[in-house]
């Protein structure tokens, strides 16, 4: 019981994270819910492993990012699936439809890269570090940056391009 | 966009999600039973049904071999028997080692690559498969002539709607086989990039 309470605090205080990644990976929201549950099941079932190794966040950037990964695309089902349409999900009072835009269009240019481009981008845009990225990818930390300059200089193309 | 305002954005982002957390204990505990359905499950029961429906046709074969009378038609029930059995089998045990693919003791790096091997492994097979079907055209319909209307293939005299309808399958399967071929092309080749990066 001790063991579910625990696992349920720390995917409540990282829930944003995992969002976060499921939304990258995924074109649809059936895709995302999906994703979402497979990465929670994942934790799930690398919990027990993680308590003893390292930080939770580290373990959690690592299996969802693993998760997200080895996904199998589901086949399209036409007509079947509901778009995108907002990253942020609730429509609060503070609700702002420029955001979203901006959001859908960041979101557009990280997923014009490929697998491996997109989990280093996300773990830089989460701030983390290239010592931090070395340890959650197993890239060693100069493989690290020579990767992520790359990155964005590819970025940048795409962004003159538009 | 620069990339300093892309991280401003994310940041902003990160913040509001941080504001609208939506996930209660019993989702969450929902979500650790493994119930849910399976990406890599549905497609494993889809390959397992397709490999059943190779294995009885198989068998349908084996049971009436005796009727592939000629050296050139046994030759033909061989080549159908091979393709209705090993394809879908190693088809089988490619999903199979994706699907025990084990993500949670792997670094990213391991992870991309083991997955993007075994991806590979299994559209290579596929592409395969494509090629294959050209050959397979021809033996199982002549295997099939001979087991359902007991005539021979090779020796059946054809008229225009025949070969019309000959030429017609021979364009399907070349239409088909072209679609595959790009789109197998495209995500192999994008595998191979990415194991190229990393090894």
């Amino acid at each position: 019981m001790q063991k579910e309470e625990e696992f349920i605090r720390i995917i409540k205080e990282h829930e944003g994270v995992i969002f976060k990644i499921t939304t990258m990976y995924t074109d649809n929201r059936d895709d995302q819910k999906d994703l979402y549950q497979d990465v929670v099941y994942q934790l799930w079932k690398s919990f027990e492993s993680f308590r003893a190794e390292s930080k939770i966040s580290t373990w959690m950037y690592r299996i969802a990012l693993n998760t997200a990964l080895t996904r199998l695309k589901k086949s399209k089902r036409m007509g079947n699936t509901v778009p995108m349409d907002k990253v942020i999900m609730q429509q609060t009072e503070n609700y702002e439809p420029e955001f979203e835009e901006k959001l859908k269009l960041l979101y557009a240019h990280i997923k014009q890269l490929d697998v491996l481009e997109k989990g280093l981008m996300f773990l830089l845009l989460e701030g983390k570090k290239y010592e931090e990225i070395s340890e959650i990818t197993g890239l060693s930390p100069s493989n690290v940056g020579t990767k992520i300059s790359r990155i964005k200089q590819k970025l940048k193309k795409q962004i003159i391009k538009e | 966009m620069e990339i300093e305002e892309m991280q401003a954005l994310w940041s902003e982002m990160s913040d509001r999600l941080e504001q609208q957390k939506k996930l209660t204990n019993e989702i969450i505990m929902n979500m650790t039973q493994e119930r849910y359905s399976n990406k890599f499950r549905t497609l494993s029961t889809y390959e397992t049904f397709g490999a059943l429906f190779c294995f009885l046709i198989a068998l349908g074969i084996l049971v009436n071999i005796s009727k592939l009378d000629t050296w050139y038609l046994m030759i033909c029930g061989i080549i159908t028997l091979l393709f209705l059995i090993v394809l879908p089998t190693l088809t089988l045990r490619l999903l199979g080692r994706i699907r025990r693919f084990n993500i949670i003791d792997k670094s990213y790096k391991e992870a991309l690559i083991g997955f993007q091997k075994a991806k590979k492994n299994l559209l290579i097979l596929q592409k395969s498969a494509i090629y294959a079907s050209f050959v397979i055209m021809f033996t199982a319909s002549a295997v099939f002539a001979k087991i359902i209307g007991d005539k021979d293939f090779f020796l059946i005299d054809r008229g225009i709607k025949e070969y019309l309808v000959f030429a017609f399958a021979i364009a399907f399967v070349f239409f088909i086989s072209r679609w595959g071929f790009r789109s197998y092309g495209k995500v192999t080749s994008s595998a191979e990039n990415v194991l190229n990066e990393l090894e």
